[in-house]
């Protein structure tokens, strides 16, 4: 008989997130069966846009996401760049690629340590860390001392992480420098120093502790070498502009299908399906020229999230895409694939800014900028979690229409118009729950991902007469109808 | 839990935001009490900036980092992004909490009260959905006090801004209750230590008629500005390009920000009014005649 879990919050992980996954025996093995991912926190940033001053934007999409602020602080500038004509100097560019790799670095050590991790080990014998779930938790005690430890060392990189960030940034998170044209800010030479000792202690902690971390707990759950596969599609915008062409980019461009060699993207082929979300605008609209109108409820919506697809297909973003887009690791999905092209990553980035510092100098990282009485720009880049693309259209000097397409969109997607699953809706596909009271594998499968919500998954739907099961409590099937998402 | 209680106390001592000798003995013997209350964290609609300032705590004196205040500082029995429980287990804690009434909540974000709070989720209990606006406003009724972090905890702040789209509200016009302000676009962690600190020894002091501590924000930073005229970099000056720290009180200035590397005025960033309820209801950036100069068409380098 089928039972649906209802997994309420999510914890440690970026905003909300609410999982229930139906499971079932299937070939004699307790599995998922079923699958809805919904998000459950709508803010309306891009309405919140419109009429405003363009040069806000950069201010205001930062403050979207308090983990990967820089990333739409970037974009965001790219942006009103692209829709003004506007070059910025070596030195802008340079000095965002430093303040952006620091939070990606921060962002991933923080993902590891002190989200996903416990699902693998458990944490010191006091709240926040316990209660917890027991189970599966394979480490010996001298390993998971050691383990802890480093969650505690790994709180103090991430933090000298953004110390190194806000040399240039002058806060984290949310930066003050990042304009329209430029940073507001040369560089110092002074700081340019500081930045250099902080990088080197960070890339140490990255190749000595948090790396060899990774291997260790792919090491002993191998098995999640090959659970939480899904499609296997894998979108990358690329990130880290190594010139000013827009071309040359540390982590490329490009898109791969199972089994064949990467491509370049055309970002034409990029619509946003609302079938099972909650707003009534224009369905399968790219983003260009997309609309975000709430509308709550909605019959045969279950999600705050639009469902990006590229030319009508779902496609995973993060660390993983990138580095198989650029053809720095092997282009598989698993969760542990997951977790180590992040580490992986994390040391590519830091050792392309011990060269970028190099390249810094203390000229001016500014160019004027004038904002168009009219134009459009796109913006595309990454943050620490995926593909992140911002669409800017300016009329009359104030911004006309401003749309937002952030990773978890893509990771997180409700079904699209032909019905087929968002990609970690997919992945959780099949995943074995040996107990019911504490799912830990899905949350596992969750946390590779690295959803950055302030929106939600949410599964449910169950089949007729199934039970509803809220960890520890039985309901019957209606009563799962009569919960306000089924109005 | 609680190992190094005195170790806390010197934090106090040595900040230029302490408390007195007085209160510093309160907190010690709220403290050294098995019972001391716990602090309930819930996240509304916020971006979790806030949490994130609050890892990037460092101090010259204890809890020096973020994991000396959680481990041996504070209860802290439920934080969403930290929490290693999840679902019914995460949601028992809560019901726990409220049925002591022996906590304070701490909340991150304004509160959506569109679509009957729709838009936003708190959690499920038993398979009932909960409401982040119905969650909020019955651990309200039962918290020793509330403590609204960052600016849209305390204001609403720019989801609440123009179209308002999520009909966003602040904690205390949600909830009907008194709230404790700590605002800021993140809040920086010192400042969130200070009034967990306050709150537990009950020392907040006098507030300002936006409910902030006066301790924290008493001063404009425009009057502790080291470009303030007539100092030597007074011609550093950010207002004619839309600087806001003649009208926005806080003690940047003198916290700085990121262990004290820098804060936004010393990259020639004007202040943007973050811990205004005013914060982003006007353009933040001016541009000049010329594009946006801001205060680097003066000197660059140092």
């Amino acid at each position: 008989m089928p039972t649906t879990l209802v997994i309420d919050p999510v914890t440690r992980l970026e905003g909300h997130l609410k999982v229930e996954v139906t499971v079932d025996q299937v070939n004699g093995k307790q599995q998922v069966v079923a699958v809805n991912s919904v998000g459950t926190l709508f803010r309306g940033f891009e309405n919140i846009l419109k009429g405003r001053n363009p040069l806000d934007s950069p201010d205001i999409t930062q403050r979207i996401c308090g983990v990967c602020p820089v990333s739409h602080g970037v974009v965001s500038c790219k942006a009103l760049e692209a829709a003004a004509g506007v070059n910025i100097p070596d030195n802008a560019r340079i000095m965002r690629n430093l303040v952006l790799g620091s939070n990606f670095i921060q962002s991933h050590i923080l993902h590891f340590y002190h989200l996903a991790l416990q699902d693998y080990v458990n944490g010191p014998n006091m709240p926040p860390w316990q209660p917890s779930w027991n189970v599966d938790k394979r480490f010996v005690a001298s390993e998971e001392q050691t383990l802890v430890n480093n969650y505690v060392r790994a709180l103090d990189m991430r933090r000298q992480a953004h110390e190194m960030g806000a040399l240039f940034g002058g806060k984290l998170p949310h930066v003050a420098s990042f304009v329209a044209g430029g940073m507001t800010r040369a560089a110092q030479s002074a700081r340019i120093s500081q930045f250099r000792t902080y990088l080197s202690a960070i890339t140490s902690f990255i190749q000595n502790v948090y790396m060899p971390d990774v291997d260790a707990v792919a090491a002993r759950y191998n098995d999640y070498l090959s659970l939480g596969a899904g499609y296997g599609n894998l979108l990358a915008f690329g990130v880290f502009d190594l010139d000013n062409t827009g071309q040359n980019l540390l982590l490329r461009r490009g898109y791969i299908d199972p089994g064949q060699a990467w491509r370049t993207v055309n970002i034409a082929n990029i619509t946003e399906h609302v079938t099972s979300s909650w707003y009534s605008s224009g369905n399968a609209l790219n983003p260009a020229s997309g609309a975000t109108t709430p509308q709550y409820p909605k019959t045969g919506a279950y999600s705050w999230l639009k469902a990006p697809r590229y030319s009508n297909k779902p496609y995973e973003v993060g660390p993983l895409a990138r580095m198989a887009v650029n053809g720095d690791y092997a282009a598989k999905t698993s969760v542990m694939d997951r977790h180590q092209a992040r580490a992986h990553e994390a040391l590519k980035i830091a050792t392309a800014m011990s060269g970028w510092i190099g390249q810094l100098t203390t000229r001016s990282a500014r160019a004027s900028y004038t904002v168009p009485t009219s134009g459009t720009g796109v913006g595309l880049g990454e943050a620490a979690r995926g593909a992140l693309g911002h669409w800017v259209s300016i009329s009359g000097g104030n911004i006309a229409n401003y749309q937002i397409v952030t990773p978890t969109c893509w990771n997180a997607s409700p079904r699209d118009t032909a019905g087929v699953r968002g990609p970690m809706e997919q992945a959780l596909m099949g995943t074995p729950v040996a107990d019911l009271q504490q799912p830990v594998e899905v949350v596992r499968v969750i946390h590779a991902f690295d959803p950055c919500l302030s929106c939600a998954v949410h599964v449910m739907r169950p089949a007729e007469g199934a039970r509803i099961f809220a960890l520890g409590h039985y309901h019957t099937g209606e009563d799962a109808h009569a919960h306000p998402h089924a109005h | 839990m609680r190992i190094s209680r005195r170790a806390f106390l010197d934090v106090c001592k040595g900040s230029a935001i302490g408390l007195g000798a007085f209160k510093l003995a309160q907190l010690g013997n709220v403290l050294a009490n098995p019972n001391a209350p716990t602090v309930v964290w819930l996240q509304g609609a916020s971006c979790t900036g806030c949490s994130v300032s609050f890892l990037n705590r460092i101090s010259s004196s204890a809890p020096k980092t973020a994991a000396d205040v959680l481990i041996q500082t504070i209860n802290l029995a439920y934080h969403p992004t930290l929490m290693a429980p999840a679902g019914q287990t995460a949601a028992d804690i809560l019901q726990t909490a409220q049925n002591s009434g022996n906590f304070i909540l701490a909340v991150e974000g304004g509160v959506p009260t569109a679509f009957g709070g729709a838009t936003c989720w708190a959690y499920s209990s038993n398979g009932v959905e909960v409401t982040f606006l119905s969650a909020v406003q019955a651990l309200a009724s039962k918290a020793k006090a509330v403590l609204s972090i960052g600016t849209c905890a305390a204001y609403g702040g720019i989801p609440s801004t123009s179209a308002n789209p999520a009909g966003i509200r602040s904690v205390s016009a949600a909830t009907g209750k008194p709230t404790l302000n700590i605002p800021g676009c993140p809040t920086h962690p010192d400042w969130i230590v200070w009034a967990i600190a306050n709150l537990l020894t009950n020392s907040i002091g006098s507030l300002d008629s936006k409910g902030r501590p006066a301790a924290l924000f008493g001063r404009l930073v425009h009057d502790q500005c080291p470009r303030k005229p007539p100092s030597e970099q007074h011609q550093n000056c950010l207002e004619r390009w839309g600087c806001q720290g003649k009208y926005t009180y806080g003690v940047c200035p003198v916290s700085r920000w990121n262990n004290g590397v820098s804060w936004c005025i010393d990259v020639n960033a004007p202040c943007i009014g973050c811990t205004e309820p005013t914060f982003a209801a006007a353009s933040m950036r001016r541009a000049s005649a010329s594009g946006n100069c801001y205060g680097s068409c003066h000197r660059e380098d140092d």
